[in-house]
């Protein structure tokens, strides 16, 4: 009793755990609901067969992904604009679970691909952006841990988050075009996903709304380790200032 | 006939470890960041909570 | 604009002439380019008939990796000297010592690209005399100079600098270099501008958008 105590004497850890149970909750019901619409209640597609049912999961990852990346742009700008903790705080969380996202999105996209093109990897423009996602959400990491402070490092990173996300739409139609010129042999048939059925249509709905609660459930956990990350930063500094 | 054995030659039966790889990696990945998340941030609390004891006691000392 | 333009030309000629005197940053990279070259030939097994295909992507495959080789040395040289901070101090806009720094790396990659295409043209069987190619050679360095000026300010100053720049830089100008082997294939290939397609005008669009978003970050990133 006495450690939380002298733990919110030194700093704030407020109503961000009842926001994350409250969150927590709501997800672990509705993916629930997720798992049973995606495996009982969606039909299953003629062509692909039981497969397709991982584009439940994987198209709401992919979006979510670029998403979160949108998220770190608007905290990297009134971050450099404001300068508030808190801004650096979201942008920095959604980058780290953003890239968590990104990679199982390349991950479920590849294990995708396998049956339906049968090829692992083509350089069409969502892959290939993608994975240009992937390398500059890496790129922001590592230059907030590898600047010579924590200030910096969140100048750096709000620099690049907000470079970065300016380049992606661009990566994404100079590939485009350059698809256009060079052809990829693989058209599977949802390489234009789009040819949705109704039902699945909404089942995808669904599961991208799930996904959005669950992106902001584990953003919450990572603010949270961050605020608590800055508390022992806080009592390093004062018993170092005192000799300990 | 010839309906038939294109409709059966077209049945994808085997991909099947294929979807099964695809969910499992996800709740792998997803639970897998959480626990790390969870984790550190117990340690850190521990951390925490012995320097605050060091803490208390150069109070008392002073 | 003149109060921009002459703290950046003063800037351009400070580094050009430090440049000129010690020569060694303009051989090493060369020399590398060389190398670059040498390696994707055999890399990608550059038979006589492929070489038309080839070409263009291993010219700028070398270019690119030189760019991030010659910015990364020239921003360390500056900052062990001292020089950047030297200009923080002064009354000199951020925005001036931006463009002046983007500049001297523009110059400087273009003459390392002048010494290094007739070689090239000859070791790929390509033809350089082209006009066309000549503007997508320098859109293109345009491109690396700016965005990588201000990469390489960020990189300078993080814990794995020779990692950082390249980390940061590739990811970001892909479209620069997918355009401009796009542009010089064709251009080498005899097209007139508008042969080349959107490619050129895809670069062009880059450089101007990251030439209006790259200054003004750059003052975030130099602030003290």
């Amino acid at each position: 009793m006495a450690n939380t105590q002298s733990i919110e004497r030194l700093g704030s850890i407020d109503r961000l755990p009842s926001l994350k149970t409250a969150l927590a909750a709501i997800t672990g019901v509705m993916m629930l609901v997720d798992l049973y619409l995606i495996f009982m209640v969606a039909p299953t597609d003629s062509v692909l067969g039981h497969v397709q049912r991982v584009f439940y999961f994987h198209v709401p990852i992919a979006i979510m992904s670029f998403l979160a990346f949108f998220i770190v742009f608007i905290g990297s700008l009134m971050y450099l604009i404001k300068r508030t903790p808190k801004w650096d705080a979201i942008a920095h969380a959604s980058a780290e679970v953003g890239v968590v996202f990104v990679t199982l999105a390349l991950i479920t996209g590849i294990i995708w691909a396998r049956p339906i093109w049968n090829t692992w990897w083509t350089w069409e423009p969502r892959l290939t952006t993608t994975m240009i996602l992937w390398l500059i959400y890496v790129a922001y990491l590592m230059v907030r841990s590898y600047a010579p402070s924590q200030s910096k490092g969140a100048i750096y990173a709000a620099v690049v988050g907000i470079i970065g996300f300016i380049d992606v739409p661009i990566v994404y139609y100079s590939v485009v075009w350059w698809r256009s010129i060079h052809p990829s042999p693989v058209v599977g048939p949802f390489a234009q996903a789009d040819a949705l059925d109704g039902t699945m249509a909404w089942i995808l709905l669904y599961s991208f709304i799930t996904f959005v609660f669950f992106f902001a459930y584990m953003v919450a956990e990572r603010m949270e380790l961050r605020k608590t990350e800055e508390a022992l930063g806080r009592i390093r500094f004062i018993l170092r200032r005192r000799g300990r | 006939m010839l309906d038939f054995i294109l409709l059966s030659t077209h049945l994808p039966s085997s991909n099947l470890p294929y979807l099964f790889a695809a969910f499992a990696v996800s709740w792998v990945v997803l639970f897998g960041y959480l626990f790390y998340v969870n984790r550190r941030q117990h340690e850190m609390k521990k951390e925490i909570a012995r320097l605050q004891s060091v803490l208390d006691q150069s109070d008392e000392e002073e | 604009m003149t109060g921009l333009l002459g703290p950046m030309m003063v800037i351009v000629w400070k580094d050009v002439l430090l440049e000129l005197r010690s020569r060694d940053l303009v051989v090493s990279v060369v020399v590398f380019g060389l190398l670059v070259v040498v390696v994707f030939n055999f890399a990608l097994n550059n038979t006589p008939g492929r070489s038309e295909e080839l070409a263009p992507g291993i010219l700028w495959s070398a270019f690119a990796f030189a760019a991030v080789l010659a910015m990364n040395r020239a921003f360390v040289r500056d900052q062990e000297q001292g020089g950047l901070e030297g200009l923080l101090i002064s009354p000199v806009s951020r925005d001036a010592i931006f463009l002046g720094k983007a500049l001297t790396s523009l110059i400087f990659m273009l003459l390392v690209e002048a010494a290094l295409l007739p070689i090239y043209a000859v070791m790929l069987d390509f033809s350089a005399l082209s006009w066309m190619l000549i503007l997508t050679i320098f859109l293109g360095t345009l491109g690396f100079a700016v965005v990588g000026t201000l990469f390489s300010a960020i990189a300078v100053q993080t814990r794995s600098r020779e990692i950082m720049l390249p980390v940061l830089f590739f990811p970001v100008l892909l479209p620069v270099i997918i355009a401009a082997v796009e542009a010089s294939t064709r251009a080498i290939g005899g097209e007139t501008f508008v042969g080349l397609g959107r490619w050129l005008p895809l670069i062009g669009v880059f450089d101007a958008l990251f030439l209006v978003i790259c200054p003004w970050v750059f003052g975030f990133v130099v602030e003290e």
